[in-house]
């Protein structure tokens, strides 16, 4: 799903400063696909956090990157095969490590958002109680005591699966799910009076997890990779990035989502 | 306590084929349970891959048909929306063959303002649509008539101008393709072109027509210069019989417009039905997945059918079960035989034993106490003799007159007479005493503790007496009598060579005296 082209030519010098020691050659036309998913992309808007990296990102390489929109799912098959070079706002796993290199830019924690008519206080609840099913994203990966969660659940086949997480809050407010495992770039979501309502969040007791570009190992050489990480670590040195997830949060937030160690 | 292990021995033996048979059952169990845990682990596997497969076929197909009509988008940024011979021949020239069976129709809406109306109408007309007409009435303030169907057969009966914008559920999906500036679906619909009451759920999908010449990079730019839609109806059944690939057997399936799975969402259900609201609780697998399908949600449901769970191998389970059940009990059988064979065998051998041990002490014939015997028993009551004091007597006993018994009557009859004289004998003594044969017609006996001072020889006037009492032997009578004599100890000898040898002097001596004669050993006081 092609929504649009960028050709960004690199004409403002004084943009140059901190990303030309590093910049990308630009051989060739790059893919970069995004995913709808709360504050980081919505095709209805067609704005998000990930939108707005990515632009940043192709107007300080000055190269020319056709973005797509696309599920997740498909996302992580083409960065495997090679067939698309970038994606955004993606999290490692030994799997993943093996076809895909990152550079990080935010990291974040996760929460359990659950119906608070579930009776649900801790994790433990949510696992004990049989009849309480759990709403995922389609080859989503999370902390690791959520992912731990999600695959002791997904064997008793008490998982329900989605494209996005638009279908899951439906299904959250018709009850067909009852719990579901969202990040902080969700919660405007919550904002939502009838999903606050009733809804409760429980905490995950898992470090906050690092999110990056996603580069295809098979698409791009280590040098290609180090060219293009040099570019995202610019961006966070110069305070790009936090002003860009300024846009979505307050600025307290923004800065505890990006400057991590 | 040799006993006591023997007996905690025997019990142990007897309850080993139950601890075999307990024993392997539980292997089995384990093995049997490990199998379950495996065939379950593997049909889940299955089943979400099934699931994920069709949730994957139909994005695909969708994308599929999106493209194609990205290609009727296309050919709009090169001429006027209203160039209706331009579009027909396109639509032709893709061929929609039986790939795209799913496409009931193609056609474009156009974006009419209020105060374009009139002169939309008018338009419209010219290209000889003379009924043309915008339904149903609205106030506007805008309208969104579809101007155009292709192939214009499948909608005879039809007429264009329906303001597909009044439709609440179309409108959903022509606001968001028009903000998005990417194709989205309605949500489900009865398509305008079917007639009849019946018609099979349906759903439209949209993409975006924007003057060719202005900008749409925004959400805002997008609204301000659309200038219609392309879309593309379909009927879902058909669309799911396009989808590429083949269901795996033994699911059923059912596909719901949103996340309700409620009968008024049910947009397809394969033809075996079982994919309902009771009958997925009832399946041993069942999920949903909220397929999100060019922006909009469908709702998947799978379920396993019987046939599923039997193709994904639940028999290797029941064949695990039944072979380790029949070994287990085998092998209990196997255990059993094996104990019990032992313990069997050692009670014939025991048998044997004794059998052996009593032809060695016994005469054959009359089974007396042979000589062996009598000496063992002999030199017992000498011991016991000398350590209490006691006095015993060893008496010899030759029959008179049994060689021509034999020589008259046979061997036979010698030896039932010999049996006779046996059981005279054991019946003569106390139990306390013992007598033996230690030769063809002689006889021993040890009179054990000594009484009175003529015991013995009362004893062996009994005894002569006894044996010349007539016996009746196959018919025949006969008349034996028989010379004994005897030695007490500890006055005729005080060991057993010493004793034997008066007592058989003392016999002999009373033979040559004349028949039935009773002799004491000569060393003996008178």
């Amino acid at each position: 799903m092609k929504i649009r082209s960028f050709v960004t030519v690199m004409a403002l010098v004084g943009n140059l400063c901190a990303a030309q020691a590093a910049a990308p050659e630009c051989s060739r036309t790059y893919t970069l696909a995004l995913h709808d998913h709360g504050l980081l992309y919505s095709a209805a808007t067609d704005s998000g956090i990930d939108k707005d990296v990515s632009e940043e990102l192709v107007r300080r390489s000055g190269c020319k990157v056709t973005v797509s929109l696309m599920p997740r799912a498909r996302i992580w098959q083409l960065i495997e095969s090679g067939a698309l070079d970038f994606s955004l706002s993606g999290i490692t796993n030994p799997e993943r490590d093996k076809f895909a290199a990152f550079a990080w830019y935010f990291s974040n924690k996760y929460y359990l958002l659950v119906r608070k008519d579930s009776g649900v206080r801790n994790l433990a609840d949510f696992e004990r109680n049989d009849p309480l099913k759990l709403g995922t994203i389609r080859s989503f990966r999370y902390s690791e005591t959520a992912n731990q969660l999600v695959d002791r659940l997904q064997v008793s086949n008490r998982v329900s699966q989605g494209g996005g997480l638009t279908p899951l809050y439906q299904a959250l407010m018709l009850n067909a799910i009852q719990g579901m495992i969202i990040e902080p770039f969700d919660f405007p979501a919550l904002e939502e009076a009838r999903i606050r309502d009733i809804t409760s969040i429980v905490e995950f007791n898992d470090p906050p997890v690092p999110h990056g570009l996603i580069m295809s190992k098979k698409a791009l050489t280590p040098t290609e990779q180090e060219h293009w990480r040099a570019l995202v670590n610019a961006m966070r040195a110069d305070g790009s990035l936090q002003r860009i997830f300024g846009k979505y949060f307050k600025p307290d937030l923004a800065a505890a989502l990006v400057n991590f160690h | 306590m040799r006993s006591d292990r023997s007996i905690q021995t025997a019990i142990g033996l007897s309850l080993l084929p139950w601890l075999v048979l307990v024993a392997s059952l539980s292997v089995t169990w384990i093995v049997w349970d490990h199998e379950r845990q495996s065939a379950r682990n593997a049909l889940h596997s299955q089943f979400d891959f099934a699931l994920k497969e069709t949730v994957s076929r139909v994005e695909q197909r969708a994308a599929a048909y999106e493209q194609m009509l990205r290609g009727v988008q296309g050919l709009l940024a090169t001429t006027d929306l209203n160039n209706q011979a331009s579009i027909h021949r396109y639509v032709e020239a893709l061929q929609l063959d039986a790939n795209f069976s799913g496409v009931k129709i193609i056609g474009i809406v156009q974006l009419v303002p209020t105060q374009d109306k009139a002169a939309h109408i008018a338009a419209m007309r010219k290209t000889g649509v003379h009924t043309y007409a915008i339904y149903p009435e609205s106030a506007g303030p805008l309208y969104a008539p579809i101007v155009q169907r292709e192939p214009s057969f499948a909608s005879t009966g039809t007429p264009l101008g329906l303001d597909v914008w009044q439709d609440p559920v179309r409108r959903v999906a022509l606001e968001a393709a028009r903000d998005s500036g990417m194709a989205a679906i309605s949500g489900k619909l009865r398509l305008a072109i079917d007639r009849q009451a019946d018609a099979p759920p349906g759903f439209a999908m949209y993409l975006p027509v924007f003057a060719s010449d202005k900008p749409h990079d925004s959400v805002a730019q997008r609204r301000a210069n659309l200038i219609g839609w392309v879309y593309a109806a379909f009927h879902v059944n058909d669309f799911m019989a396009s989808l590429y690939g083949k269901q795996s057997p033994g699911l059923s399936m059912a596909i719901y417009d949103g996340v309700e799975t409620s009968d008024s969402a049910l947009l397809y259900r394969t033809s075996d039905g079982a994919v309902g609201h009771t009958s997925v609780r009832t399946a041993t697998w069942s999920a949903s997945e909220y397929m999100v399908v060019a922006g909009h949600t469908w709702t998947l449901s799978l379920a396993s059918l019987p046939e599923f769970e039997a193709r994904a191998g639940r028999d290797g389970t029941s064949v695990t079960a039944v072979a380790g059940g029949a070994l287990s009990f085998a092998l209990a059988v196997l255990v059993w035989l094996m104990v019990n064979g032992r313990t069997r065998a050692l009670r014939l051998a025991a048998a044997m034993t004794e059998e052996l041990r009593d032809m060695a002490q016994h005469d054959p014939l009359t089974s007396l106490p042979n000589r062996a015997l009598f000496s063992d028993r002999l030199n017992q009551e000498l011991a016991r003799a000398k350590r209490e004091g006691t006095r015993f007597a060893v008496i010899f006993l030759d029959l008179d007159e049994f060689k021509p018994v034999n020589d008259n009557f046979g061997h036979a009859i010698g030896d039932q007479l010999l049996q006779q004289v046996a059981l005279r004998l054991q019946n003569a003594i106390r139990a306390v005493d013992t007598v033996g044969r230690i030769g063809g017609d002689e006889f021993v006996i040890l009179v054990a503790g000594l009484g009175g001072k003529d015991f013995v020889l009362t004893l062996t006037e009994k005894i002569n007496q006894s044996l010349r009492q007539i016996f009746v032997v196959d018919g025949h009578e006969l008349h034996i009598s028989a010379s004994l004599g005897f030695a007490v100890y500890p006055e005729d000898g005080s060991d057993e060579r010493t004793l034997t040898r008066c007592a058989d002097g003392a016999m002999y001596r009373a033979k040559n005296r004349g028949q039935a004669g009773i002799n004491r050993a000569s060393n003996a006081p008178s």
